[in-house]
């Protein structure tokens, strides 16, 4: 009692220190408020923005990873084989990759159906699978694909290359990846992967969609109605029929869309003929049984000259995947390719395109792990578009959270410094006082607890006003550190669009650039043209995330526009960095920290005193 | 004088009996260095105003630190009423046994007269029948101080009057020894034997054991036991 009364009088006593402490707590408090709030914030959003969302994902082969080990052996650079793919002129240069025996061990890499469900079973957490498989097919006579005057020039640029096309297609069809690419740039595949490895993109290489490099049409197989409404091309409805089911027998049943249906005056119940985009001597027919619209038709439009007519979305076939299977056309069946030099190639009939989806981010991550342990070697990486997506719409947060932390470190740092220091000075200033009390026979651990409560007490103060400022400055300084943050990551992004814009012009150093140019770069992978970079855009931020968790999720279908999702991501730009009682209390536990360690000098220079020696240094 | 302090403890019918005792006492600053006390062996009674004599260098102050249990002998034993001063909580010792008036008083600066004088009857824990403000104030009567310099700070105080709020802090909480050092060292004659009046005051009428290091003759012949230490030969 007669210590905190002492300690008391002395606050009082010594006014001018004790308010230059509190101060000094008090900014050291503010700035840690708000440093642990906007932590707080961000280690919310985070969490609660996936939390009840439908989360899905795929596992991909990690192909520049091993195309990196593959190429080991030759020496060739990155820029010489995605140059040489894209542009064959520069084939001729001399250090030319062996293409064969990297197709070959990356065709081996392709995981099959069985795979895919070894992979669904080995993990709890999966809620549900589906999968769509693709094909292409050939026209006939009789059954033509849409085409609008752009893309005779495509077409044409689809013949003359059609000799390395056919070995494009093996390639691409085993690496199971180019997203929505047209074929003159199908191999740049390679270049994509640089962009993958950024983020959103990642599932450019796994999504394997609609990489049809020959025939007209595309044939998707959907496993379940599930697949169906998160249709590459978007989400459609039905102008007319329905859709087919996914019984044996209902196979041959198709739906067709709109246009594709009226460009060959179709309508339901009418059956098609179509050839084997491979063997034309193989027709097939289908009936269609539904006339689908794309309700988001417009984000899918390639635009420019390089587009194919099969990946346009109008000559997308839906149907089941027992259909396919009966047709001889799932992925695990083959066909055989001869391309120009005579060589035959085995590829699988169609794309498997499998995907998990989870009820939370939580069950996904389970999902990575189990599979790993259920043996999912390291070439193949499980991503999932939503959670990229998501985490990409929060980098300027995270940026954020970073540099609070950092800020928060070294505020305590110097806080405690300055603390230690002020303390030291002050019990060397009152060992006087020290000596006396300890001569009149108070112990020291009075001394000591004298002490450190005077400390707690101012700096308890000074914590208190700290805090009412942290909390009443928190929400505008963190909004306003975002804002810049989010600035800084707009213009980045857009430097390197027009980095990108630039480079394009040069056709040769295109593929390096690209691939160098990084993340916003596949966009406009296919042409440089603005339309097509414009459309994209808008489609993204159209059906991409905005700060909520629901608008992550409502863009769930990434893989609709390909892999473009990576450009324009509407960042996280508000935080809710309010106080509240958690950061109160850590705040105190932190100035409780503080106080102590600043007390434990006092204490120890207390202890260290002996009356005798201070008084005789005195006298 | 019939001033009441808190003090009345022991009359003067124990008056012959050793209440602290010094037992073949040796003391050197630092271990196995040179030895400031040597084989000192000296009794000191209630109710008697003893002084400790001798030249400087002689180990007076040092001899004051150990009787006062700011420092533990090296060689030997301080007894205080039988017991060996080493083995008690020393700290209980100074804040209720004894009372010491250091040379340089050891008065707080930032402190007033009153709360220095009560922050040592707060210290010791004893509790006090009265308040301890009037307390503190009667306490200034005893040392011939006016009352009303209980709320002036240290530093507006002469020497003389610092050393009796000195003396009446070491009085505050009833000490049966007051250990004084040089309390008249840089005083003047009247106030000299004003002091030395109220410290025999306190031995003779209220049963005090008081202990004066002091190197004026005056304050020797005016103490009822000179205990002289020998100058130590030099090595």
């Amino acid at each position: 009692m007669f210590v905190v009364k002492n300690a008391w009088r002395n606050v009082i006593r010594n006014k001018g220190r004790n308010i230059l402490i509190a101060i000094i707590v008090a900014i050291i408090a503010a700035a840690a408020t708000i440093g642990l709030a906007i932590r707080q914030a961000a280690v919310t959003a985070r969490e609660t923005g996936l939390e009840n969302t439908t989360i899905t994902a795929q596992i991909s082969f990690d192909r520049s990873k091993a195309i990196s080990e593959l190429r080991e052996s030759s020496s060739s650079s990155d820029s010489s084989s995605s140059d040489s793919s894209s542009d064959s002129s520069s084939d001729s240069s001399d250090s030319k990759p062996d293409f064969d025996a990297m197709r070959e061990a990356m065709s081996d890499k392709q995981l099959t159906l069985a795979d895919y469900q070894k992979y669904a079973k080995a993990s709890s957490a999966v809620k549900s699978t589906y999968y769509t498989e693709t094909a292409s097919l050939a026209a006939t006579d009789d059954f033509q694909p849409v085409e609008d005057s752009t893309s005779g020039s495509s077409s044409s640029s689809d013949s003359s290359s059609s000799s390395s096309s056919s070995s494009d297609s093996s390639s691409g069809s085993s690496d199971s990846s180019d997203t929505s690419k047209s074929d003159a740039n199908g191999n740049g595949g390679d270049g994509q992967q640089q962009p993958g490895g950024q983020g959103g993109g990642d599932m450019g290489g796994g999504m394997g969609g609609m990489t049809m490099t020959t025939g007209d049409f595309s044939l998707v197989g959907f496993s379940s109605d599930e697949a169906v409404s998160n249709a590459e091309n978007g989400t459609f409805t039905m102008s007319d029929g329905e859709v087919f089911g996914y019984g044996t027998d209902s196979d041959g049943d198709v739906i067709i869309s709109k246009e594709l249906a009226d460009f060959n005056n179709l309508s339901v119940g009418d059956t098609i003929t179509v050839e084997n985009a491979s063997d034309s001597d193989t027709t097939y027919k289908l009936t269609i049984v539904g006339i689908y619209e794309n309700s988001t038709e417009s984000s899918n439009q390639m635009g420019g000259p390089m587009r194919s007519t099969a990946s346009d979305p109008a000559n997308a076939i839906y149907t089941s995947v027992s259909t396919l299977k009966s047709l001889g056309l799932d992925a695990d069946s083959t066909t055989e390719t001869t391309d120009s030099s005579g060589n035959t190639t085995e590829t699988a009939a169609a794309q498997l395109n499998y995907t998990y989806v989870f009820s939370s981010k939580d069950d996904y991550e389970t999902f990575v792990s189990d599979v790993a342990k259920a043996g999912l070697s390291d070439d193949y990486t499980v991503s999932s578009a939503d959670v990229e997506q998501y985490e990409s719409s929060l980098v300027p947060l995270n940026n954020l959270a970073q540099f609070a932390l950092t800020l928060l470190l070294i505020v305590l740092g110097v806080g405690a410094v300055v603390l230690v220091v002020i303390t030291l000075f002050n019990v060397r200033e009152r060992k006087y006082e020290v000596g006396v009390l300890t001569a009149i026979g108070v112990k020291k651990a009075k001394v000591a607890a004298q002490f450190t409560f005077e400390l707690l007490v101012v700096t308890m103060i000074g914590l208190a006003l700290g805090a009412a400022g942290g909390a009443i400055a928190s929400v505008p300084v963190s909004n306003q550190l975002l804002a810049a943050q989010v600035a800084q990551q707009e213009s980045q992004a857009s430097s390197q669009n027009a980095q990108f814009g630039r480079d394009m012009q040069g056709p040769g150093a295109q593929g390096a650039s690209n691939s160098a140019s990084s993340d916003s770069s596949d966009a406009s992978s296919s042409s440089g043209s603005s339309s097509s970079d414009s459309s994209s855009s808008s489609s993204t931020s159209g059906s991409s995330s905005n700060a909520n968790a629901s608008g992550a999720n409502n863009a769930g279908r990434p893989n609709g526009p390909g892999g473009m999702m990576g450009q324009a991501v509407s960042y996280v730009s508000n935080v809710n960095a309010t106080v509240n009682l958690k950061i109160v209390g850590q705040l105190l536990a932190i100035g409780l920290g503080l106080t102590l360690v600043a007390a434990l000098v006092a204490v120890v220079f207390v202890m260290r005193y002996e009356p005798l020696q201070i008084l005789a240094d005195r006298s | 004088m019939t001033a009441t302090t808190a003090t009345n403890a022991t009359s003067a019918t124990t008056a012959a009996k050793p209440i602290l005792e010094l037992d073949n006492v040796s003391y050197s600053y630092t271990k196995g260095g040179k030895k400031v006390l040597k084989n000192i062996t000296h009794a000191f009674r209630i109710g008697e105003v003893h002084s400790i004599t001798g030249p400087s260098g002689a180990g007076k102050t040092t001899m004051l630190s150990l009787i006062s249990g700011l420092a533990n002998p090296t060689e030997g034993k301080v007894l205080y009423n039988g017991k060996d001063l080493a083995k008690q909580d020393r700290y209980d010792y100074r804040s209720h046994d004894i009372g010491v008036i250091f040379q340089s008083f050891n008065l707080l600066p930032q402190l007033t007269v009153a709360e220095n004088i009560m922050l040592s009857m707060d210290a010791s824990g004893k509790k006090f029948d009265k308040p301890k403000k009037e307390l503190a104030v009667d306490l200034l009567e005893q040392v011939h101080l006016p009352a009303e310099y209980a709320n002036e700070r240290i530093l507006h105080l002469s020497g003389g009057e610092q050393q009796r709020v000195a003396i009446a802090r070491a009085l505050s909480y009833g000490p049966s020894v007051i250990v004084a050092d040089e309390p008249t060292g840089n005083l003047d004659m009247g106030t000299q034997e004003d002091i030395m009046s109220i410290f025999r005051t306190l031995a003779h009428e209220q049963g005090v054991c008081v202990i004066i290091v002091t190197h004026s003759p005056e304050v020797a012949a005016a103490s009822d036991e000179v205990f002289e230490l020998a100058p130590l030969r030099r090595r």
